[in-house]
């Protein structure tokens, strides 16, 4: 029992390391795009640009890109699940 | 240098390429012959070779442990070990031991009316220091010349090539955003600085910086 409830705060916690690394490369990609979506096509200056980009990232925030990547949390178990019954019950 | 870069990446790629060849699942067609029990002495460095099962105190000195006695399809014997991976590593969560070997069991045979297998383990087999390769399951095939895919292993490798090209692209990524402009700033607070003391040579002219600059000819040279 203390080996299962081990191994599930291991996995949750390379789970929780996974999903704040790639949380944190993927705003750094969507940021990088605004960036450039607003320099091919400047519409002002310097603080319009900031308020634009700001405003793209508050978007990103709610999308659902943003929330799929909760999965990360999940997938660790979902694997350990399926070789369970394939190794044991298959 | 370039010697010692090769033996530094040789040795890493070598460590890792022998940890994934312990560690992922192998298949091998065989015939079982028989299997038995035996008790294993826990208390020296072949330990690591052995799995630490969830329902088992971790002080024991020996223990009973299960095996599988087969024949290979060259003809030579190959025997494994048949004990829980349970929770721990490596992450077989292999809970089955006992029902593995009645399946084992089921299957055993004789050299005139063989009945082949093929048993997924991982593991090596070393007869100097008695080490045996773990059976994860076995399954009955037709005849001794299967084909068999390393599904596991192919979707390992898939995802280990994902992870490392992701990684990389990551580390990309960071080095674009984070440490360029941040060496850039540090290059413009350099020049600041160069540009300071460039001014400040520039007042030590005149008659007074002249004479300075002459009597400072007269130090000592550090």
């Amino acid at each position: 029992m203390i080996g299962f409830l081990r191994a599930i705060v291991i996995w949750a916690v390379a789970g929780a390391i996974a999903y704040f690394i790639l949380r944190i490369y993927a705003r750094s990609l969507r940021r990088e795009a605004l960036e450039k979506e607003w320099d091919a096509d400047p519409k002002g200056d310097a603080a319009a640009r900031d308020a634009f980009i700001e405003k793209g990232m508050t978007d990103y925030e709610g999308s659902l890109r943003n929330r799929l990547l909760l999965i990360i949390f999940v997938l660790p178990f979902i694997v350990i699940a399926t070789l369970l019954y394939l190794v044991n019950y298959a | 240098m370039r010697y010692v870069k090769w033996a530094v990446w040789g040795t890493i790629a070598l460590i890792i390429g022998l940890f994934l060849h312990y560690t992922l699942p192998q298949h091998d067609v065989v015939r079982v012959v028989g299997t038995y029990q035996e008790r294993q002495d826990l208390t020296d460095w072949t330990r690591i070779f052995w799995s630490s099962p969830d329902d088992q105190s971790g002080t024991l000195a020996n223990r009973d442990v299960q095996f599988i006695q087969t024949i290979r399809t060259n003809g030579r014997p190959m025997v494994y070990r048949n004990e829980d991976t349970g929770w721990s590593w490596p992450p077989y969560f292999k809970f089955d031991t006992a029902s593995l070997q009645t399946e084992a069991d089921d299957l055993r045979s004789t050299a005139e009316a063989p009945k082949w297998a093929v048993v997924t383990h991982y593991g090596w087999r070393n007869e100097l220091i008695s080490i045996f390769p773990n059976a994860v399951s076995i399954r009955p095939v037709e005849g001794p010349d299967v084909t068999i895919m390393p599904w596991f292993n192919i979707f390992f490798f898939a995802f280990l090539l994902f992870l490392v090209v992701l990684v990389r692209k990551m580390w990309l990524q960071f080095r674009e955003r984070m440490i360029d402009p941040a060496l850039v700033d540090a290059g413009q607070a350099w020049d600041s600085v160069e540009a300071r003391a460039h001014a400040a040579r520039k007042g030590a002219r005149g008659f007074f910086g002249r004479t300075q600059a002459w009597l400072n000819t007269w130090k000592a040279k550090k």
